[in-house]
């Protein structure tokens, strides 16, 4: 048993997808320009950028649709060819199926050309359907589908096959809450699995929930690759939310010059909630000390920037960095 | 489509051979002879098909139209005074005759005539003339073909089949063009490509609409051989007998050999051809390997066309082209029955796109120019360029497949061509 498991470890650990100075070009423009980046094994990795900026390219080159101009993709060590397709899932974001099949022959079909058999694929068609309480859909034409129904199953056509590695473009447009809770449930239960993904979204909360690395492309490029801890660690403004009760003329003398007060918001009972920013050199400590007995604290707590604020200054940074 | 069609055929043979020689079969004919040229005879043998009376005043149409008396005569014939100069007859209908019943009518007032003529201007006996009058009887014979095997009848039969591959090849030609661009257009095709090369769905597509055509084409020939079996057998027993066939018993009365065999030659032609004179052990391997092969060749056609439209209404100006030449092959079908020894015949035998019909018409005929050496040459030539043209369609597909919302045009063609 140990002697598996460890097998397994040693497995996993050089399980990856590596990405090596890829470029791609249309009609003389590039869509992907020298892009390297690296997947590890049983990571939920977030592709991040603004339209255009060559996040579906990529995605088509890992899945072979397309070939890059330059460059190379190695997967388990090994360079990518028509042998991996079994071990890949693939969401593309503009959804298609064939309308005139039933929900469960497409399922089946798709799972076919993914290397399974017909008697296997009929098994995880079956339990993917029951899984998504959507069996009852099994003999529905697609064409008869509404368009999160439709999603739903384009989803189940995306992992039917059981894949090591998965992408998926923009999986949660087109759902409703309930949906895409379901989906990002889905999604940590098979990271626990050990599976690798590959997210290309634009809901950066769902990145900030489920991502453990992102990658952000702009212009063509692989601007910064990082874990979202860090990227939001990097962004730090030096803002932070405090709870307290008390008077506000006290708080403000309290913060004095070193701090500025950004936002406020009575909670009741005389309770407040603030979010102030620091000024200079000033830390975390320095404002607990300048609080501390001058108001009842009840939470002081550093506010990291949300991933939509880490992308937005991102690509801020990097377009002064264009124009300069 | 799959039972509609080979019962369309059957609805079509059915009604050429019941209505084919659609007309009034038996008539009664009145014949307006003033002069009594004819003296009130017209034939020595009379039949139930027409009954002749005859009538010695003058009469005009609109008389025998609405005169009341007339009522009961289906037609009337105007025998004028100067017929033996002249040579001219009016015959007016009320219901056009039947061709047979036609030819009996002018055949009898001929000989009537002919009969007027001897009497007027020579002494010989009616027998005799008619012994000396032979008509001169020319053949025309192929030195390389001397027992007549190349007839063109048979060359409608290369003709048909070869109308059956590009009927096939234009039905499910367009069936692939729609199903790729609206793979392209549902998105699918991206999925698809995930997990597949596109050559791979390019042929997996061509090659499934073909088994779907071949596999219809055989439920047709099983159900229109059926029907013709049964229209034989139990429908039309009379009309596969000659010798209930009324202008061939009345030819054979007269012993006139010239009418006898142009209509016997006329009923029998189609039935001789069809079950007599089509070597069928031949022209069916052929077809069938023709047919496979052709489809395959313009399958990268269409297949290209609807990779790389821009949307499912996109490329029908390429579509027309390809549709010129499925035309085109009918002209080289009828240059290869009526001139199978020209220049154009030999060109069209191996210019691909109208190789099938020409083969099989060539075959069909057995014409001089197509040995097996041709047809096995002709084939390469089709396959070469059929695998040359699905090469080329699988780039097309591989650069244009993904790409959609553009205007097809010749200079995007070329882009996707020369990428790799």
């Amino acid at each position: 048993m140990g002697y598996k498991f460890s097998l397994e470890l040693i497995f996993n650990f050089t399980r990856m997808i590596a990405i090596s100075h890829v470029s791609k070009s249309f009609n003389r423009k590039a869509a992907l320009d020298d892009v390297s980046l690296t997947i590890e094994s049983g990571q939920i990795y977030g592709l991040l950028g603004p339209n255009g900026a060559g996040k579906t390219t990529l995605i088509r080159i890992i899945n072979q649709i397309i070939q890059a101009d330059q460059g190379s993709i190695q997967v388990d060590g090994k360079f990518l060819t028509e042998n991996h397709w079994k071990d890949f899932g693939y969401l593309p974001e503009e959804r298609g199926l064939y309308k005139a099949m039933c929900v469960s022959d497409m399922l089946v079909f798709i799972a076919c050309l993914r290397g399974l058999t017909r008697h296997d694929a009929r098994i995880n068609v079956n339990h993917w359907l029951a899984k998504f309480d959507i069996s009852s859909w099994s003999k529905t034409k697609i064409e008869s589908l509404s368009k999160g129904m439709a999603q739903k199953v384009q989803f189940i056509a995306a992992v039917v096959h059981q894949p090591t590695y998965l992408i998926l473009d923009e999986p949660l447009s087109g759902f409703d809450p309930i949906n895409v809770d379901l989906i990002l449930s889905e999604l940590k239960a098979m990271k626990a699995e050990g599976k690798t993904i590959i997210l290309s979204t634009h809901n950066m909360k769902s990145v900030e929930e489920i991502c453990d690395q992102v990658g952000l492309l702009h212009k063509s490029r692989l601007i910064v690759e990082d874990t979202v801890h860090k990227l939001r660690e990097n962004q730090r403004r030096g803002e932070f939310v405090v709870r307290f009760s008390g008077n506000m003329i006290a708080l403000a003398n309290a913060l004095w010059i070193e701090f500025e007060l950004l936002e406020t918001l009575e909670l009741g009972d005389n309770r407040y909630q603030i979010i102030v920013k620091q000024r200079g050199e000033r830390s975390f400590e320095d404002l607990a000390s300048n609080l501390m007995g001058k108001i009842k604290l009840e939470s002081i707590a550093e506010r990291l920037p949300s991933m939509q604020e880490v992308f937005l200054g991102l690509i801020a940074q990097e377009e002064e960095k264009n124009e300069e | 489509m799959l039972i509609l069609g080979p019962l369309l055929i059957l609805l079509f043979t059915y009604f050429l051979l019941k209505f084919g020689d659609q007309g009034k079969n038996s008539l009664r004919v009145l014949i307006a002879d003033p002069a009594n040229l004819f003296d009130n005879k017209i034939t020595s043998h009379p039949s139930e098909a027409v009954e002749y009376l005859f009538y010695d005043t003058y009469l005009d149409y609109e008389e025998f139209r609405d005169g009341n008396r007339f009522k009961e005569f289906d037609a009337f014939v105007e025998i004028n005074e100067k017929i033996l100069q002249n040579k001219t007859v009016k015959l007016f209908y009320r219901e056009s005759p039947s061709l047979d019943i036609k030819m009996k009518i002018k055949f009898e007032l001929e000989r009537r005539t002919e009969e007027r003529l001897i009497a007027e201007f020579t002494d010989l006996s009616i027998d005799r003339f008619r012994q000396l009058k032979q008509p001169l009887n020319v053949d025309f014979i192929n030195v390389y073909d001397p027992k007549n095997q190349a007839d063109n009848n048979r060359g409608w039969v290369g003709i048909f089949f070869g109308s059956l591959i590009l009927f096939f090849i234009g039905l499910f030609g367009m069936t692939i063009l729609r199903s790729t661009s609206k793979d392209k257009s549902n998105r699918v095709v991206e999925v698809i490509l995930a997990s597949v090369r596109s050559s791979d769905l390019m042929l997996g597509k061509i090659i499934g609409i073909g088994l779907s055509a071949l596999v219809q084409l055989i439920i047709w020939s099983i159900f229109v051989v059926i029907g013709l079996v049964v229209f034989k057998e139990f429908i039309f027993t009379d009309i596969f007998d000659p010798s209930n066939y009324e202008g061939i018993q009345y030819a054979a009365d007269i012993k006139n050999d010239i009418l006898l065999n142009a209509s016997s030659s006329r009923y029998n032609a189609f039935i001789d051809l069809i079950f007599h004179r089509i070597n069928y052990a031949v022209i069916l391997p052929v077809f069938f390997i023709f047919f496979l092969v052709s489809y395959f060749f313009y399958a990268a056609f269409f297949m290209a066309i609807g990779a790389t439209s821009g949307s499912e209404s996109d490329g029908q100006q390429f579509v027309i082209p390809i549709f010129c030449l499925l035309l085109l092959s009918f002209y080289a079908g009828f240059v290869a029955m009526y001139y199978p020894d020209s220049f154009l015949a030999t060109f069209f035998a191996y210019f691909p796109f109208t190789a099938a019909m020409t083969v099989l018409v060539n075959v069909s005929t057995a014409s001089s120019a197509s040995g097996l050496v041709q047809v096995l040459f002709v084939f390469l030539i089709l396959l070469v360029h059929a695998f040359i043209f699905l090469k080329i369609a699988a780039r097309l597909v591989k650069n244009g497949i993904l790409n959609s919302g553009h205007r097809l045009n010749l200079s995007t063609i070329w882009l996707w061509l020369k990428k790799s």
